[in-house]
């Protein structure tokens, strides 16, 4: 009888068994073809980030001194709220958040504070990310620690500042910088307050991006913000944007160290599964032997068997992880997703490849055992 | 001819060892019957296995027309095994997923036979299973389960017929038709060694050995025919 059809024969007898074996493989590639496909997609979305990607810049107005303000922290020129807008306008300027704000520092009953009006955050249309600060309503306010301390102001107090009454709706923890002598209103209120109606000091632009490779994304970026606002001064952040572009960089971390991880999980399964199939059949081993199967024709029928399991499971399996990647990938990976996503006919390769050497490697070594035991000792064992 | 020369064999277990074969000696000539006889537990199986170049005897040698079983390789006397031995069990080691057919041609793509279908069908045939050909062993009474595995064992028309208890399971009158396809096989000038409690055996073979302890006692019975 040929081998080929006794493969099949069995495998229509144990069909269950073999489903079982295949479904293993399937899934085991499923998991590596889309964690592979999701490593990759985060490999690249990485590097486009720590290319391009993860500058924060301050958008100063152009009468604003810059050593003053890299010594204090506060801009004292002002320009336009319109710059907001026409800033987050603009075609081709890529950014996660605008925050703009007026910023002063004024007394109040002889204490230092600095008055900190925030607009609105705003985020690129179609982006729904929770704001980074605190959205702050009109006529109320967030007190900082120190401030709060000084004043003797405590939640839900009334806050008097020039004509204009806030509700202190919130007294902040203590920070350790300037948050913590800051009062902090909306930026209507603080105009009102400091009577600049419809100007801010500064503008925060957080997770600028920059599509052009280049080596200097920040003068890209400054010549595009020049270009809307002509007469608007940018410095580059640099401190946040290292412990962005380092979180980004754990993450890839962390898939090299899970990658070969799932690797092994999968290799030992489909050679568990594969051995467990090898152990039923001894006793079948044992007749094809008495009836004078040589071991390297066993050999031939597990690893058959094998072979065409791994061929299978590979196959569904990449179209399986494919497919999932394909689902959740977009979500994880913006940008690089609908390049990166793609299916990788590597990886088909890669699974068509490795999956049936898996399992025949697995089943090798109990197959041979079984294959050159004494046939009697086989059968008599029961 | 075969010789069985001083054959011992010691199973090692995890509780010691076994001793289920001690020094046997036996000649068996080309086409005699022979019926091994002894209690549970004396050997029968062991011996079988053992001439049928199943089992690796500790100490000893299987000679089979000149040809020290246990000194070919292992691939050698698979092939040996094929082209001459066809063993029949108690338990008749069917392969379950396999069809009758299917089960007796098992042995064929050992050998080079030219038509082994037509040899497997004409076997069936001969046995009484032709209408049992496409059925799977779980389907089969035990008579007929015996005679599927009688027909396996003479696909590759073997010299040397070895059965093990093959009417342990079946009844007198499934036990008779066993025995004499068995007798034929004898009558067209095979070797034929059965292992039995059988009486009714008794009265088909030239010879009966008997073991106790792993030790063959008196012969009793006819003495060599040919
Ligand atoms: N695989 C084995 N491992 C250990 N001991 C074994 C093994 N097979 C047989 N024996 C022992 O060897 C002895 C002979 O066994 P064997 O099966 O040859 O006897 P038997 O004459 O065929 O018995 P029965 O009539 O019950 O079939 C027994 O004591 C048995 O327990
Ligand atoms: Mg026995």
């Amino acid at each position: 009888m040929k081998i080929l059809s006794l493969i099949a024969k069995e495998i229509r007898h144990r069909w269950i068994n073999f489903l079982l074996a295949v479904l293993a493989v399937t899934i085991a590639v499923a998991m590596f073809v889309s964690f592979c496909t999701a490593e990759r997609a985060s490999e690249r979305e990485t590097a486009r980030i720590m290319l391009t990607m993860g500058y924060n810049l301050h958008i100063l107005p152009e009468n604003t001194d810059i050593d003053r303000f890299l010594l204090t922290g506060l801009s004292d020129g002002t320009m336009p709220e319109q710059y907001l807008e026409k800033l987050a306008s603009r075609k081709g300027f890529s950014y996660n958040h605008l925050l703009a704000s007026l910023q002063r520092k004024m007394k109040l009953r002889g204490v230092e504070i600095v008055l900190t009006g925030l607009a609105p955050e705003l985020c690129p249309p179609g982006h729904k990310k929770p704001p980074m600060i605190y959205q702050i309503e009109h006529g109320t306010a967030y007190v900082g620690y120190r401030a709060a301390e000084k004043l003797g102001i405590e939640e839900g107090d009334l806050l008097e500042l020039e004509d204009k009454k806030l509700k202190v709706v919130n007294c902040l923890k203590e920070q350790g910088g300037i948050a913590d002598i800051r009062i902090q209103c909306h930026l209507h209120d603080a105009q009102q307050i400091l009577h600049l109606p419809d100007r801010i000091s500064q503008i925060q632009a957080v997770d600028c991006l920059c599509f052009a490779p280049t080596d200097d994304p920040v003068s890209i970026l400054r010549s595009q913000i020049k270009s809307v606002l002509p007469d608007a001064q940018v410095l580059q952040s640099r401190s946040m944007a290292t412990a962005r572009t380092r979180q980004r960089r754990m993450i890839r971390d962390i898939f090299a160290v899970v990658m070969p991880g799932i690797a092994i999980a999968c290799g030992i399964w489909i050679a568990v599964l594969t051995m467990m199939n090898v152990r039923d059949r001894e006793h079948e081993i044992g007749i094809l032997r008495a009836v004078g199967y040589g071991a390297g024709r066993v050999l031939l029928l597990f690893l058959g068997r094998a072979v065409v399991v791994g061929l299978l499971g590979a196959m569904l399996g990449f179209l399986f992880g494919t497919a999932l990647a394909q689902y959740f990938g977009p979500g994880v990976f913006k940008i690089t997703a609908p390049t990166i996503l793609s299916p990788q006919l590597a990886w088909l390769l890669w699974s068509l490849l490795l999956a049936p050497v898996f399992s025949a490697i697995a089943s090798f070594i109990p197959t041979v055992l079984a294959a050159t035991m004494d046939p009697a000792a086989i059968l008599t064992e029961e | 001819m075969i010789v069985i020369e001083n054959i011992t064999k010691i199973y090692q277990t995890r509780r010691g060892s076994v001793t289920a074969l001690d020094g046997v000696r036996l000649e068996i000539n080309d086409g005699e019957f022979v019926a091994v006889q002894g209690p549970s537990g004396s050997g029968k199986t062991t011996l079988l296995m053992t001439i049928a170049a199943m089992l690796r005897p500790s100490r000893g040698h299987v000679i089979i027309d000149g040809h020290k079983l246990y000194q070919m390789s292992v691939g050698k006397r698979a092939r040996f095994r094929a082209r001459e031995i066809g063993f029949v069990f108690q338990m008749f080691h069917l392969i379950p997923y396999l069809t009758v057919i299917d089960n007796v041609l098992l042995a064929a793509g050992v050998t080079a036979d030219k038509n082994p279908t037509a040899r497997a069908m004409e076997l069936l045939n001969v046995l009484g299973l032709r209408d049992r050909a496409q059925h799977k062993p779980s389907a089969l009474s035990a008579g007929e389960k015996q005679r599927t595995a009688i027909a396996r064992a003479l696909l590759n028309n073997p010299t040397l017929l070895l059965a093990d208890e093959p009417t342990g399971n079946l009844d007198p009158a499934n036990a008779d038709v066993v025995l004499n396809h068995l007798s034929a096989f004898h009558k067209h000038g095979g070797t034929v060694i059965l292992a039995t409690h059988s009486r009714r055996a008794e009265q088909l073979v030239d010879r009966t050995v008997h073991l106790q302890n792993g030790v063959i006692g008196n012969s009793a019975g006819c003495s060599p025919s040919n």
